[in-house]
Order: structure tokens, then C-alpha cells, then sequence
């Protein structure tokens, strides 16, 4: 009996082989980035589809499961990668991912696009945006905090990421750096006891929030917008912060490598154009960076009023200090 | 005197009945020989309930005892083997069989007789996994002299001593029945096992108990 | 006869031979994952400032918290064991394949789970609002990370513990019973010598697993004063990229682990007898009765309930929507052909090891052929699947062929350590028992297998068949570096769905996961022992 599942065993191998080697013909565009970008319902296969409607090539989108480890992929796979752009990446790392050296430069006209802070690089085009944010539920939480120091105040559970396995969790490191500088340490040790659980991404807070652990969660000022277009569920809001919010700009680049520059660039400059970009917000939740005009569930509420952001070059330098003096404050 | 009246068991799964219908008066050895699977082992199962018969009575005395759970039937049981703790000394594994303060002088006293009449005076000691088979045998015997339980189960306790010993064995057994007025039943292969110590003799056949 | 003798020594010494041989590869494989990492460790530009985290710390508080979890995982499960073998009951043998299947259901699901039990707005918490009684307790912290261990390992350890209580000699139990032994001294004179022996290694595997946890550790933790090494390796990698950082501090963990559970693993010495356990239950009556059904109740309570709530995701609205995605069943079917193909493998080598291990004499040759399972197991998946990676780029293989190879290999190897200790114990019995016969009938080493053990294993080929099919089924740490868009499981479309607000659809896989696990764990343990029986 034992023969007969070696041979089914061969035989699914085989299988997976000949999956492998399909010939293809037409060029073809690898763009490495996170999962749920390429997940059924993210914005990859709608954007594929139409792009590969005139470009007479084909897109393969390689999914890891989140930006950093595309870009740590493309890293080890150094020189022979099939990386052609690596899209989804965000500030927090552009500096770290810039100093690898395996990108290029993109020249491509992006004075027409629209982010907060007027953020630019020769390396990055930016593809949409968003600012991290506490979100809550309105019925069960009356007077939501306008800042930190409000939020130490009140009687109120939070739950956050770790800033070590999460790019949220990473964000509010920098986003109260930003506003608090030198007192930051100061600011966590007073958090602390807000602080229901830090989790290890960003799916397990939002469950946990959503199945009532905690008063507020830390997530994008767009969820809100997620509940209202797709579940029709008005009870969820973003806390205001009076002193701003941390914008994440998510950018795609060019790899050095790659023997598709010219289809790659074409990608990036219809990606930020607005047939491209009218998918963006109701796919992967983010702000476009094109001129067009919003969904209803995202101008339900408005926009933060300012936009934090430092430095990419100096996030780059500190980052890892920065949460080491965030994870002393939990001693 | 212990009658086992018209017993009928049979096992899940199994068509067959296994039948037996006998009595033993005090101070009676009866043998039961047959081929193993007969259905040998399942008498000794049933009168110390670790089976329950689908018909029939079994009285000691005129005393049901069918309704008693094992731990509380008048009855010892001895196997060929397993039937003592290893890791435990003799004299805790006689203790086994007695309840209340086993320190007790009384208790004490008692073990040591049990010993002297096993003929293992100086063992009380000894590890029950130093002894040899034979010694082992002994020592449940002695178990069963202070518990002291009317109705006495051996299941081929010779299998496995040499002649010799198997002989001793026999004649104590004879003895101490004979001594204690006990009902005994032994569940053995050999014949001249059973004539040895002056048992009446049972065969299994058919499923049915006959003499 | 000399002849005779020397084939037996041939037979013995095929087996340790190919025993050494796979327990040699996978050290060597496990050793050529570091060196393919640390290789490109060099060439990999460091981001700016490596700042190397306060390790004692991190390593003194996973050291706390695994010997806490493994001391209650131990006293839940004798006590659940223990219980168990003393009750009859209908539906006596779902609940125990529910339990041994614990060890492998994802540790991410059950912790949901409890939430929903246990969380603010839980079951319980719903449950005395009724009667007006305010729920004023957190699972989160220290509290939460061994309530979840202790619930998933208890489990487990009472499924093994149970195995060795029913295997005790039958004729020993009705002496006892016979005796009237009271229910303390039945336990200490016959269960606790029985399980005496299996103790050492059950909580080496369970102080391992504590160890390493992570998912767990870091959403029930409450935050970082609770967490374990294994976040420091993630972050080594993910944050800072700093590959020398992450082998450095995996071989810190890889040692600390090692003279914890070595001695336990070298002076393991299961003796087992061989047999089919069997089916005389011996009840108690009285007090401690009473205290096996709370025990029993209890315990069914806090392990059902959390699965329960998640079995209950099936009933969401938004199942045949899921259900008939193309994209679903092409990860149904990845899933179930990785898991059968793993689960077969696993079960070869396992079965190769566990024949070396009883060939070979001494205690510390034995601890050492095994030794490279538990290494597989200490390492974080994060760096074996980096290895893996990095391996497969050096010798220029594509991802998309090699993906499934890894998958079906990196889980194996994770299941074996669990294989072998089921394995191991029943075939070392069975070759002490018939070790004479089978000398002198002369068998050779797979005539041998054939006739003797396979007849008489058929129950734990099944568990090692279910146990390494559900590894390779909820794995999530080697597909999140080889997953692509053709090349999904269904975790991973968990972790995708989860990842973009689709916590139904994620609860509704999460419950598909749990159910074939179940189900799994139910069915193939009778049919292998049924369908070995059938032969013999």
C-alpha cells in the first residue's frame, strides 16, 4: 500500500513542476509586494487586468506577507532577482530600502500628484496614502481623545502593534516621536497602562478590537470608510488629533536589475494616473494621489488637519533606537 | 457454599453463550481445564465482576452476590503473573490487603505470620522484582491469607514454575484451603495439576462447563 | 543458528545504518541553513545602527513563563488523563481525538477563540450581565499566555499521559481492583509509575513549545514586558534585516533550550509494555468521582468552548460566498496535497528514526540520533524558511518548483519530533516483547515491519499520519516567504483575508481549518488500526 501513495506523492510533484515551467511568451512584468495588494479583493488583479488590456505583456504579482519582506526578498535574491518593481513599500523604510542600492531611478514626472507634506524622491513615485489613527466605535466611546496626552487622561483601553513585526505599530513609534521629541519615553511609560496588548501585526488588534477588547485601536484613518462603503456599518470613527497624524505614503520603485525598465516605468506612470488610481480606495483603503474624486464613505469625515512625517533619511538612522526606548518604557 | 446457577454470558460481538452451572462446598478445590479460549478465564472474570452475566445467579451462602462490585465480592484473585507491585517491598505488597494502619503491631504481626506460613519467613524486606517466580506466587498467596476472602481464584498460577516448585506450591495451596475453609477455583491446563492437590475436575466444551 | 544470528545483526545494523543516515542529512541540512543565511549575511547592507535588543531580559521572562506553562500543562493533563481513564461516557473517544489534535490546531485561532469566551465582550461576560454581574476580568498579560498554553498543551499531555494509563497490564489493574485499593493509592501504586517515565520528555516538548511561541505570546502577552527571544529573532529580521543578529540570537535559543530538555531526553526511558490497551475500565465511586467529572467537565469547557466559538463562523453568512471563490478551492487543494504528501513522508522517516533509536544501544546515542529532530524545532520557522530561501537561490532553483518541496520537507521536519516520541515508545515494547521470536524466526528488517509492527501499530500510524497532515495543514511560516499567487494554502488566505478587514472570511477558514484537523484526527487513527488489523 505504501508504493501506492509514492506514486500519488510523484505524481502531485510532477504536477507542481510542470506548473512551474509553462511557457510564456509576451513580456512579462514582475512586481513584488504585499499580500492582501494582490489578494482577490485588493486592488493587484483589478490593476493587472486593465493594464494588461494595452501593454500586451503580463503582470505576475509575487506576494510576501507584507512590504518589508518583498523588499528583504528582493535583497536576498540580489542581482538574479525576476523583481521588476517593488510596489507597496512605505516612507518608514524608503531611506533603508534606497541604501541597498538595488533601485533606480524612476524619472517620471509626478508634479501632478497630490500628497500631503509635498513629498518627493527621484527613487519613489508614490502610489496612495493614508495616516495612521485610533479608530473606535462611536456608540460605546462618546468623547474620543483629541491627542496623546488627552488619551492618557480619560479612562481608556487601546490596543496597538508591535513596532517590530508591524508597519502600524512602527508608524506610532514615529508618530509620537514626531509630536513629543525628547519626551516620547515619557509618553509611552504614560500609555502603558492604556495598552491592552501589543500585538504582532495589524489583523490580530483589529479583531481583537472588533470582537470589544478595547475602547480604540490603532489603525488607518481610512477604516472607518472600510465599514461604511462595504458593510454599511456607520458606528465606526477616527479619533482627531489635535497635534496631527502620522502619514504613511506608500511608494512603488524600480529595480536596477530588471530587463523590463521601460514596461516598468510605463506601469508606474499609468498607476498613478486616474483610471488607475479611481481602484485604489475602495481596494486597499488608502487616499489616491490623483485628483479624483472620493467615495462617499471616505468624505464622511475628514482628513486629519495636519500631517506628521519625519525625515526618511533620519527615521532610517533612529528607528531601531526609537523602539528600543519605546520597549524600555514597558520594563 | 458458593453455586454458580445456570450462568449464561456471551461478549459483545459474539453469538456464542458461555454457560456454567455448578457448586463447591468449603474447604473444595475444583480445576477447570480446556482449550485457551475456551472460556476458561471468563468464569473467574465473572464470579469476581470484572464481567456481568446476561442470565443467572451466583450465591455464596445463600447470599447474592451478583450486585456487589468487584472491589467489595468476597474473593482473591491470583494470575500467573503481574500479581505484585514490583517497585514495592513485600511486606507493602502484602499490606495491600489489608485496610486501616498497615504500621499497626496487629497488622505487623499478621504480615509476618502470613510470611511464616508461605514459608518466606525473612522476605518482608525484599524488593517484590528480586524474587523469582515461584517466591512471587508465594507472596500473593500470603496477600490473599490476610484478606482472608471466602471464594480463592488462581488463573494458571503454575504456568511458568518448574516441577518442583510447582509441586510445593500445590500442596500449600491444598493446605491452606483445606485450613481456611476457602472455595477455590483454579483455571489450569494440566490434569495432574488438579489431582495433585485432590480437586474435582470441570472441563470447558462447547462452551459449556462440564465435569 | 550463527547464521541466523548474523542476519539478525545485518537486519539491526540496516536500520541503525539508515537511521543515522537521515538523522546525519537533517543535521546537516539544518547546519547548511545557517551557513546559506550567514553567507549573504555579508553582502546584505546592515541598515544603519544594529542595536542589539536586552536579551537576558527577553530570555528570562520566556524562561519563566515556559517552565510555568509547562508545570500546569503537566498538572492539567495528568488530571485530565486521569479522569478520563476513569469514566465511561458516550462520546468518550470524539473527546479524546478533540484533545490530541490540540497540539497542532494554529495557536492564532485558539487564542481568538478564547477571546470570545473569556474577552470583554465573551460569552462569559454576556452570560452574567444576565444576572447583572459586571465582568471585570483581562485575559491579556502573563494570566492569558498561560491560560492559552496551558489549554492547548494540557491537551496534548493528556492524550499521551492516557495512552500509557490505558496500556497498563490488565491483570495488574483487577489485582488492584480486587484489592479495593482506595482511588489514592490506586494512583500513586499504579498510574504514577506508569507515567513516571513518560513525564521528562512530554515536558521537554511542551517547555520547547512554550519557549517559542509567538503569536500567542505577543496578543495575549498585554505587551512587551511579556515576550519571548523568538520576538527579537523576528525583529532581528524583519526590522533591521540583520541576518547575523537573527543566527546568532537562534543559536542563543537553540542552546538555552538544549540544556533544558537534554536531560530530560537522555534519561527518558518510556518502558511501555507492548499490547492493545485495553477496554476494562475500572470506575471509582464516591468523592473521587465526583471530582473526575468536575475535572472532566471543566476541562471539556475551557478546551470546546473556544472551539466552539470558531466552529460557529460556519454558520456566517458569507460561507458560500467564500466557499465557491476559485481561489478557495485552489487552496483547499494545495493545502490537503501538501498535508497528505507531508504526512506520508513524515511517517517514512519517522518510522526509520524510531527503528534506529531502538537498534541502538545506550542512552546517549539514543538521545543523540534524536537530537536533530529538536534542533528542527527550537530553531524559529522565521530563519529556517529564510534558509530555505536563501538555499534555494544558491542553487538556482525557481521558487515557484521548490515552494511545494520546502513546504512538504520544513513541516515534516516539524512533525517528527512529534512522531517519534508516539512511534518510538509502542515499537521499542513491541520488539522487547518478540525481540526472541523475531531472532529466530529470522525475518528481515521489512518482513519484520510488515508482519509484526505494522499490524500492531495501526492506531499510532494513524496519529502520526494526522498529526504531520495538520502541521503541514496550519503551517504559516514557510508559505509567508514561498507563497504566490498561484501557489496559496488555505492559512494563508486566513492571514491574506484577516490582513484587509475580512475577519469573516478569515473566521469562516480559520473554522475549515479546524474541522478537517478535527476530522482528521478522528477518522484516521480507527481506519489505520482497523485496516492494519485487516492483514495481519
Amino acid at each position: 500500500m505504501f508504493s501506492k501513495y509514492f506514486l500519488s506523492l510523484i505524481f502531485t510533484l510532477l504536477f507542481f513542476v510542470s506548473f512551474g515551467a509553462l511557457a510564456q511568451e509576451k513580456p512579462v512584468l514582475n512586481i513584488y509586494t504585499y499580500d492582501s495588494f494582490a489578494a482577490d479583493w485588493g486592488p493587484g488583479p483589478k490593476l493587472k487586468e486593465k493594464f494588461e488590456q494595452n501593454c500586451n505583456c503580463t503582470i505576475n504579482l509575487i506576494a510576501a506577507s507584507n512590504s518589508i519582506s518583498s523588499l528583504r526578498k528582493i535583497q536576498l535574491e540580489g542581482e538574479q532577482t525576476k523583481a521588476d518593481i517593488l510596489l507597496g513599500i512605505d516612507t518608514s523604510i524608503a531611506a533603508q530600502a534606497l541604501e541597498t542600492g538595488l533601485f533606480i531611478k524612476h524619472e517620471i514626472d509626478v508634479s501632478d500628484i497630490n500628497i500631503p507634506n509635498a513629498w518627493s524622491s527621484d527613487y519613489f513615485v508614490p502610489f496612495d496614502y493614508g495616516y495612521f489613527a485610533f479608530v473606535y466605535n462611536k456608540e460605546k466611546l462618546k468623547n474620543p481623545p483629541t491627542s496623546f496626552a488627552d488619551l492618557i487622561k480619560q479612562d481608556i483601553k487601546i490596543i496597538v502593534q508591535d513596532p517590530r513585526s508591524s508597519t502600524p505599530g512602527l508608524g506610532l513609534v514615529l508618530w509620537i516621536k514626531s509630536i513629543y521629541k525628547e519626551q516620547a519615553k515619557n509618553i509611552w511609560s504614560e500609555l502603558k497602562p492604556k495598552i491592552v496588548t501589543m500585538t504582532k501585526g495589524w489583523s490580530e488588534s483589529y479583531n481583537l478590537f472588533l470582537k470589544g477588547e478595547a475602547d480604540m485601536v490603532l489603525s488607518y484613518t481610512t477604516s472607518p470608510a472600510y465599514h461604511k462603503i462595504v458593510e454599511n456599518d456607520n458606528r465606526f470613527e477616527f479619533a482627531q488629533f489635535e497635534k496631527g497624524h502620522y502619514l504613511q505614503i506608500e511608494v512603488g520603485a524600480i529595480v536596477k536589475s530588471s530587463k523590463n525598465q521601460a514596461l516598468a516605468k510605463q506601469f508606474l506612470v499609468w498607476l498613478i494616473s486616474e483610471e488607475a488610481q479611481e481602484i485604489i480606495p475602495t481596494t486597499n483603503w488608502m487616499y489616491p494621489v490623483a485628483n479624483i474624486e472620493l467615495p462617499k464613505g471616505f468624505m464622511e469625515q475628514a482628513k486629519p488637519k495636519k500631517a506628521l512625517l519625519i525625515d526618511e533619511v533620519i527615521v532610517f538612522e533612529n528607528s531601531e533606537a526609537w523602539v528600543l526606548e519605546m520597549l524600555d518604557a514597558f520594563k | 457454599m458458593l453455586e454458580v446457577k445456570d450462568i449464561y454470558f456471551h461478549y459483545e460481538k459474539q453469538k456464542q453463550d458461555y454457560r456454567y452451572d455448578f457448586s463447591l462446598g468449603k474447604g473444595e478445590i475444583i480445576a477447570i481445564s480446556g482449550v485457551s479460549g475456551a472460556g476458561k478465564s471468563t468464569l473467574l472474570d465473572l464470579i469476581a465482576g470484572f464481567l456481568m452475566p446476561n442470565k443467572g445467579e451466583i450465591n455464596l451462602n445463600d447470599q447474592d452476590i451478583l450486585s456487589l462490585p468487584p472491589e467489595k465480592r468476597p474473593v482473591s484473585i491470583l494470575f500467573q503473573n503481574d500479581n505484585l507491585f514490583e517497585h514495592l517491598s513485600v511486606n507493602k505488597n502484602i499490606a495491600l490487603g489489608v485496610l486501616g494502619n498497615e504500621n499497626s503491631n496487629e497488622n505487623q504481626a499478621a504480615i509476618s505470620n502470613a510470611l511464616k506460613d508461605v514459608g518466606l519467613e525473612n522476605f518482608g524486606n525484599q524488593l517484590a522484582s528480586k524474587l523469582s517466580g515461584g517466591q512471587k506466587q508465594r507472596v500473593a498467596l500470603a496477600r490473599t491469607l490476610l484478606r482472608n476472602r471466602p471464594i480463592l481464584l488462581l488463573d494458571e498460577p503454575f504456568t511458568g514454575l518448574d516441577e518442583k516448585t510447582a509441586k510445593d506450591m500445590q500442596a500449600l495451596l491444598k493446605k491452606l484451603v483445606k485450613q481456611h475453609k476457602w472455595h477455590a477455583i483454579i483455571v489450569t491446563h494440566n490434569k495432574y495439576d488438579a489431582n495433585a492437590m485432590g480437586a474435582k475436575n470441570y472441563v470447558m466444551k462447547n462452551a459449556i462447563l462440564q465435569s | 543458528m550463527l547464521l541466523n544470528n548474523k542476519r539478525k545483526i545485518l537486519a539491526n545494523s540496516n536500520r541503525k545504518a539508515l537511521g543515522i543516515i537521515i538523522a546525519l542529512s537533517i543535521g546537516a541540512l539544518i547546519i547548511a541553513l545557517f551557513l546559506a543565511i550567514l553567507n549573504v549575511a555579508n553582502i546584505i547592507p546592515l541598515s544603519a545602527k544594529s542595536t542589539s535588543p536586552d536579551i537576558i531580559h527577553l530570555v528570562r521572562m520566556s524562561t519563566i513563563q515556559a517552565l510555568l506553562s509547562t508545570g500546569l500543562s503537566l498538572m492539567v493533563g495528568i488530571m485530565l488523563a486521569w479522569a478520563l481513564n476513569r469514566l465511561e461516557f458516550f462520546g468518550r473517544k470524539i473527546i479524546i481525538a478533540l484533545f490530541a489534535s490540540a497540539i497542532v490546531t494554529p495557536g492564532i485561532v485558539i487564542a481568538l477563540g478564547l477571546i470570545d469566551v473569556w474577552g470583554r465582550e465573551g460569552i462569559i461576560s454576556d452570560f452574567l450581565q444576565i444576572f447583572g454581574i459586571g465582568w471585570d476580568f483581562s485575559i491579556f498579560g502573563l494570566f492569558g499566555i498561560l491560560f492559552a498554553h496551558t489549554i492547548l498543551n494540557g491537551a496534548f499531555a493528556a492524550t499521551i499521559l492516557l495512552a500509557r494509563l490505558e496500556a497498563i497490564e490488565l491483570q495488574k489493574l483487577k489485582i488492584a481492583q480486587s484489592l479495593a485499593l482506595p482511588p489514592l493509592k490506586r494512583f500513586l501504586l499504579l498510574d504514577l509509575p506508569t507515567i513516571k517515565n513518560t513525564i521528562p520528555a512530554l515536558g521537554a516538548i511542551i517547555f520547547l513549545l512554550a519557549f517559542t511561541s509567538f503569536p500567542i505570546v505577543l496578543m495575549l502577552g498585554g505587551g512587551p514586558s511579556n515576550q519571548t527571544l523568538e520576538v527579537a529573532i523576528y525583529s532581528a529580521v524583519r526590522l533591521s534585516f540583520d541576518l547575523k543578529l537573527a543566527v546568532q540570537l537562534s543559536l542563543v535559543q537553540l542552546v538555552l533550550c538544549l540544556l533544558i530538555i537534554m536531560p530530560a531526553i537522555i534519561f527518558n526511558q518510556d518502558n511501555i509494555r507492548a499490547g492493545i490497551s485495553s477496554n476494562h475500565r475500572w470506575q471509582e465511586n464516591g468523592f473521587s468521582k465526583f471530582m473526575q467529572i468536575t475535572i472532566l467537565i471543566v476541562g471539556i469547557f475551557a478546551f470546546m468552548l473556544p472551539i466552539i466559538s470558531i466552529l460557529l463562523n460556519l454558520f456566517s453568512m458569507e460561507f458560500f460566498a467564500l466557499v465557491l471563490r476559485p481561489s478557495f478551492w485552489r487552496a483547499t487543494i494545495t493545502s490537503l496535497t501538501l498535508g497528505a504528501s507531508s504526512a506520508v513522508l513524515t511517517l517514512f522517516i519517522a518510522i526509520i528514526i524510531s527503528q534506529a533509536k531502538i537498534a541502538l544501544h545506550g542512552k546517549i546515542s539514543k538521545a543523540l540520533i534524536a537530537l536533530p529532530l529538536y534542533v528542527y524545532l527550537i530553531i524559529p520557522a522565521l530563519v529556517l524558511s529564510l534558509g530555505f530561501y536563501i538555499l534555494a537561490r544558491q542553487l538556482q532553483i525557481s521558487n515557484s518548483i521548490i515552494a511545494p518541496f520546502v513546504l512538504i520537507l520544513g513541516n515534516t521536519l516539524l512533525a517528527l519530533p512529534f512522531a517519534v516520541a508516539i512511534l518510538a515508545p509502542s515499537l521499542e515494547a513491541i520488539n522487547k516483547r518478540y525481540n526472541k521470536l523475531l531472532g529466530s524466526l529470522n525475518l528481515s528488517s521489512l518482513s519484520r515491519w510488515r508482519f509484526v509492527e505494522w499490524p500492531l501499530l495501526g492506531r499510532e500510524i494513524g496519529i502520526v499520519l494526522a498529526l504531520a497532515f495538520s502541521f503541514s495543514l496550519g503551517d504559516l511560516g514557510i508559505i509567508s516567504l514561498f507563497g504566490t499567487n498561484e501557489f496559496t494554502t488555505l492559512p494563508w488566505a486566513m492571514f491574506q483575508a484577516s490582513g484587509a478587514y475580512r475577519n469573516n472570511d478569515a473566521g469562516i477558514i480559520g473554522a475549515i481549518l479546524l474541522l478537517i484537523i478535527f476530522t482528521v484526527f478522528l477518522v484516521l487513527p480507527v481506519i489505520f488500526r482497523k485496516f492494519s488489523n485487516v492483514r495481519s
